[in-house]
């Protein structure tokens, strides 16, 4: 085999400006080792994924406001139910590792594989983390530019698709 | 004087309970608690065992061919290539590997795999230079259809 085929890497995401559901389908296939050839479910094959600047993350569409996230405490009258927009404000490493927990294969192994996750708000990494870091994934979705991002040349090559 | 009916008290019964416990037993010597050694116990759980067995004569051939596709998409992967994509160009150039050799190749022989990676995805161009560029340019070398049943 090639050398370290069985060793266990450490890849790192930059989630700004991206869909969390995405963030989380590219961590998940990461945990479960679902990118090796050499995958198997009994053998504990998962590599470890460090997420950063998840306080950057960007909901298409009307999510933030929309989206819900429902919980009960146990107790009677306990059912909370708190939008996007909250749970982000209160939390926000809560939105991707929850997309996370749901995306990952409902077992006994779910527990060990969000303890491999590693997620932070921003972009300070503890030292012994930033040493063990292997490699970077692209990013799932192309950042547009914003408008005063464009040269003045590139304004004016534009065609004109409409007169006011 | 001879005793003559205490003979007819004996009863012989058979010689060799033992081993006709012990065949059944023996199945169950991993089990845990008591079925691994009381006869009543174990021969419910060693029948119940030897039923979960034929079923999973059939669910092993389904859960290995699922194991050998999830292998072989990751591996694709690596390759830019996505699994359907791949096993569909392949058919269509006509190499009739079945997933489990195409998984075994992808662990112990990477170079052989990403070879059948690119002729897949040479394949592929040529599937779409047909079917976007109107039929002026020539056929592909792949694209000449042998033999596909």
């Amino acid at each position: 085999y090639q050398w370290a085929t069985f060793a266990r890497s450490w890849f790192v995401i930059d989630a700004r400006m991206q869909p969390p559901g995405k963030i989380a389908s590219m961590c998940s296939i990461r945990l479960q080792g679902k990118h090796k050839p050499i995958y198997h479910a009994l053998s504990d094959c998962g590599d470890h994924v460090v997420v950063i600047n998840t306080k950057e993350i960007a909901f298409s569409g009307n999510k933030w406001e929309q989206k819900v996230y429902s919980s009960h405490t146990g107790y009677p009258g306990g059912f909370k139910q708190v939008t996007a927009a909250q749970l982000h404000h209160k939390d926000p490493k809560a939105i991707v590792r929850l997309a996370v927990y749901g995306m990952l294969p409902k077992n006994l192994h779910r527990r060990t594989m969000m303890q491999r996750l590693h997620i932070f708000p921003d972009d300070v990494l503890p030292e012994d983390i930033r040493a063990n870091l292997t490699e970077e994934l692209p990013q799932p979705r192309e950042i547009p530019r914003k408008l005063n991002e464009y040269t003045q040349e590139e304004i004016d090559a534009f065609p004109r698709l409409w007169t006011p | 004087m001879v005793f003559l009916s205490l003979s007819c008290w004996i009863r012989n019964r058979g010689p060799d309970r033992f081993w006709k416990v012990q065949e059944i037993v023996k199945h169950a010597r991993h089990f845990r608690g008591r079925k691994n050694r009381c006869y009543s116990l174990a021969v419910r759980a060693v029948r119940r065992a030897f039923v979960y067995a034929t079923k999973a004569r059939t669910l092993k051939k389904r859960n290995m061919r699922t194991l050998w596709i999830t292998r072989i998409a990751a591996a694709s992967r690596e390759h830019g290539m996505k699994y359907p994509a791949l096993i569909h160009n392949l058919t269509k150039s006509s190499v009739q590997l079945n997933r489990q050799m195409i998984s075994t190749m992808a662990i112990t022989e990477p170079r052989s795999f990403l070879s059948l990676a690119k002729l897949a995805r040479a394949r592929q161009q040529e599937g779409f230079r047909a079917a976007l560029g109107d039929g002026k340019e020539p056929p592909g070398v792949l694209s000449r259809v042998v033999l596909l049943q």
